[in-house]
């Protein structure tokens, strides 16, 4: 089993910079083999999330994408009706040959979804729900077996119980209220957008290349744009890595007004946020945070 | 020796009893399994860590956004240190020591000739907390009644109710004030130094959507616009879902199993369904634009208008003195201060007096088309309104017509005793209190 602080240490190895909290509810999430269950604003870290635990416990990754009119043949389990349908036609003329129903419903035909997959696997996997809430209430449901008892019934086969306990992770983007059975089952996290420090060690952990002052600038620049709550759609954390891979690209170790303006379209990405920034912030604006650091400060720190 | 050997045996489950049962009145919803899980988590960590501590009993107690900021401040309370509790505690003997006083003096100066006025608990506590100058103008008014020509003892119930009806005023108007110095101080908090970093935004948001609506002033307009937008595009995703066929939703389409399957050898495998035909309802909003009302009905307006394309029809009426349709205004999406500053130029009813009774009357008359079996009806009133009796009588009339009439009441649940019209109305309406966002969104999803 790994220890809290040597979860922090792997998080930090793989790039992962998160807060004392996070850390420590996914440490709990471990220990007590509950799923996870992560809600918070698109691009913070929640499916970023399963991919590192499954790095820092070197195991496999299971996904399951959820969607509207995602069911139990798609999760779970399918029959090969193809293949059973071919066997009874193959055998129809060897007279020596009976086809029993057992030979049909056996592992041979079972064609295993993202959910039997992880129950079965013999190393503990990383299963990871992602976008949890776009899946229909029922399946949502359906989901309660798998989580509380880590076991799937099958009626031709019967109960499968997982041999190692997954350990999963659930992401929301809260499109809709989660039921409270689903919640019950689950520790829960909330990510929210990082604050500038914990962006600028993100940027330095995924951008090597980027300057220190660079670094700082984005992630401030960034943290400013969130905040103005007309901006529709906030930059997230991949965005933000976007731009500053960009911006070492172009060879610029700081940012200023009119560099933020010429190269928007990385960071804001619909057309009325846009118009928006060219309205209400413009270059001038940033110039002014950049200088005095605004109110999140930090700047002085790399000078 | 570690925190837990040194508590006495069951002293932390018996605390964390305490602390889950407060949280449960507070309206978190905690099972006896997460009450295990957190007593699991604390065992877990480091106890004399209060950071860990307190993530652990969040991790496992708290599961939604929403029941964070209680989480939060009960936390705080509750797992206050020795000192900080022990400093409350001794605030809170002075001020119920001060109560008692004040309660006794209220006592001995609501008098009518020389015999106390019944009043209850909570009026004397309103008479108490008002200032000086505001009791003493009270009493001014009881003396001169006193020794008016001609006054009776028994003319004591009548100043009674003349009392009781301005307390209740006061009430009311000391609840709202002391809504907006709260809000004014969040305000503060969430521009202070701390604000500084992306986090935070959620707080605000939570902050907004508990705030009374009438209390949010127009610098928060934009943040109260988007908070809207999300939480109606959240609920349109809902009805949109539920309209939409599932897999096997409608009736067996035979024609097309057969073809189908006809790649199986004529076997059976996959049956196909013709769609569920669902039809969409309509939704007709109602709101009162009295001065009082003005920006409830804007919002629920806002909100409502955010679902058009999960409703067939969304039709807007407002009314006063009479009835006006504003649905022509709402074809075109605008801000929510631009929709309230159009709307009130375009209203000539706005500000007026309230007539409920003729404007349904008036609807029934001039809309018949728009009130059927689908139809949902929104009313968005305070239900104060002259005629009260013929406003039910048409409200009786219309309720027939429709499939459900869902009355928004802005003033809080323990006012409405206080109101007849509104215990005439809540009889033949479904009736919900409704004066901030939260509670718009709680009303609205799953009724729709």
């Amino acid at each position: 089993m790994i220890t809290l602080p040597e979860l922090k240490n792997d998080f930090n190895n793989v790039g992962y910079i998160c807060d004392e909290s996070t850390a420590l509810t996914v440490f709990l999430s471990l220990e007590l083999q509950k799923p996870l269950l992560i809600e918070g604003a698109p691009g913070v870290g929640k499916t970023e999330m399963g991919k590192v635990l499954a790095d820092i416990l070197d195991t496999e990754l299971i996904r399951l994408q959820c969607y509207e009119g995602l069911d139990e043949t798609k999760a779970l389990y399918e029959w090969n009706y193809q293949r059973q349908l071919l066997r009874i036609q193959m055998n129809r003329n060897l007279e020596e040959e009976q086809v029993k129903e057992d030979d049909l419903f056996s592992g041979q035909y079972l064609m295993e979804r993202p959910l039997l997959k992880a129950i079965q696997t013999e190393e503990r996997p990383v299963l990871l729900i992602d976008e949890v809430d776009k899946c229909d209430p029922e399946f949502e449901a359906f989901l309660f077996e798998v989580l509380s008892d880590f076991q799937v019934s099958i009626p031709e086969l019967g109960t499968i119980k997982a041999s190692k306990i997954p350990v999963v992770v659930l992401t929301s983007n809260n499109e809709r209220e989660l039921s409270d059975g689903l919640k019950r089952r689950c520790l829960y996290l909330y990510l929210d957008f990082p604050a500038v420090e914990n962006e600028v060690q993100i940027i330095k952990a995924k951008v090597p290349a980027a300057a220190d002052r660079l670094a700082w600038e984005t992630a401030r620049v960034v943290a400013q744009l969130r905040q103005h709550s007309n901006i529709r759609k906030k930059p997230s954390i991949a965005e933000t890595l976007d731009w500053a891979r960009a911006l070492v690209s172009l060879n610029r170790s700081r940012l200023d007004g009119k560099l933020v303006s010429d190269t928007l379209n990385l960071v804001l990405k619909t057309r009325a946020d846009q118009d928006y920034f060219k309205q209400e912030i413009g270059p001038e604006e940033i110039d002014r945070i950049l200088k005095h650091g605004g109110n999140g400060g930090g700047l002085s720190q790399c000078r | 020796m570690s925190l837990k050997e040194k508590l006495p045996e069951g002293h932390l489950e018996e605390n964390l009893i305490t602390f889950t049962n407060l949280l449960r009145e507070k309206g978190l919803s905690i099972s006896t399994p997460e009450t295990i899980d957190a007593l699991q988590a604390l065992q877990k960590i480091d106890l004399l860590s209060r950071d860990a501590f307190k993530s652990a009993l969040q991790a496992t107690l708290v599961k939604s956004r929403r029941d964070q900021e209680f989480f939060d401040r009960l936390f705080d309370y509750y797992f206050a240190p020795p000192e900080v509790q022990r400093r409350g505690a001794e605030k809170a003997a002075s001020h119920k020591k001060q109560f008692e006083s004040k309660m006794e003096q209220a006592c001995s100066e609501m008098k009518f000739k020389g015999e106390a006025l019944k009043l209850n608990d909570e009026e004397l506590a309103q008479y108490s907390s008002m200032s000086q100058e505001e009791q003493k103008r009270l009493q001014d008014f009881m003396h001169k009644t006193e020794t008016g020509v001609n006054v009776k003892p028994r003319f004591r119930p009548v100043l009674e109710s003349v009392v009781k009806s301005h307390l209740r005023y006061c009430r009311s108007k000391s609840m709202y004030e002391k809504q907006n110095n709260t809000n004014r101080k969040d305000d503060q908090t969430a521009s202070g130094p701390s604000a500084g970093n992306g986090a935070g935004s959620g707080s605000a948001d939570a902050a907004l959507g508990e705030m009374d609506i009438q209390a949010i002033r127009t610098t928060d307009l934009p943040e109260a616009e988007q908070l809207l937008q999300r939480l109606s595009r959240k609920l349109a995703i809902q009805i949109l879902r539920r309209q939409r066929r599932g897999p096997r939703s409608g009736p067996l389409d035979l024609r097309r199993s057969l073809r189908d399957n006809m790649r199986y050898g004529g076997n059976i495998f996959s049956l196909k369904h013709k769609p569920k035909r669902r039809s969409r309802q309509q939704i007709l909003l109602l709101c009162d634009v009295s001065a009082s009302m003005k920006q409830y009905s804007t919002f629920v307006i806002h909100f409502l208008h955010g679902l058009r394309e999960a409703v067939r029809d969304f039709s807007c009426f407002s009314f006063s003195d009479n009835l006006e349709n504003m649905t022509p205004d709402l074809k075109s999406r605008a801000g929510l201060q631009h929709l309230l500053d159009r709307v009130i130029r375009r209203s000539e009813t706005w500000g007026g007096g309230t007539n409920l009774g003729l404007s349904l009357h008036e609807l029934m008359q001039k809309h018949p088309d728009l009130l059927n079996g689908k139809t949902s009806i929104i009313v968005v009133s305070d239900t104060k309104t002259i005629s009260i009796d013929y406003a039910v009588n048409e409200l009786n009339k219309l309720k027939d017509r429709v499939r459900r009439i869902i009355w928004l009441n802005p003033l809080p649940k323990e006012q409405w005793p206080d109101y007849r019209s509104v215990g005439s109305v809540a009889g033949l309406v479904e009736m919900w209190p409704c004066n901030t966002i939260v509670q718009l969104e709680e009303v609205l999803t799953g009724r729709l």
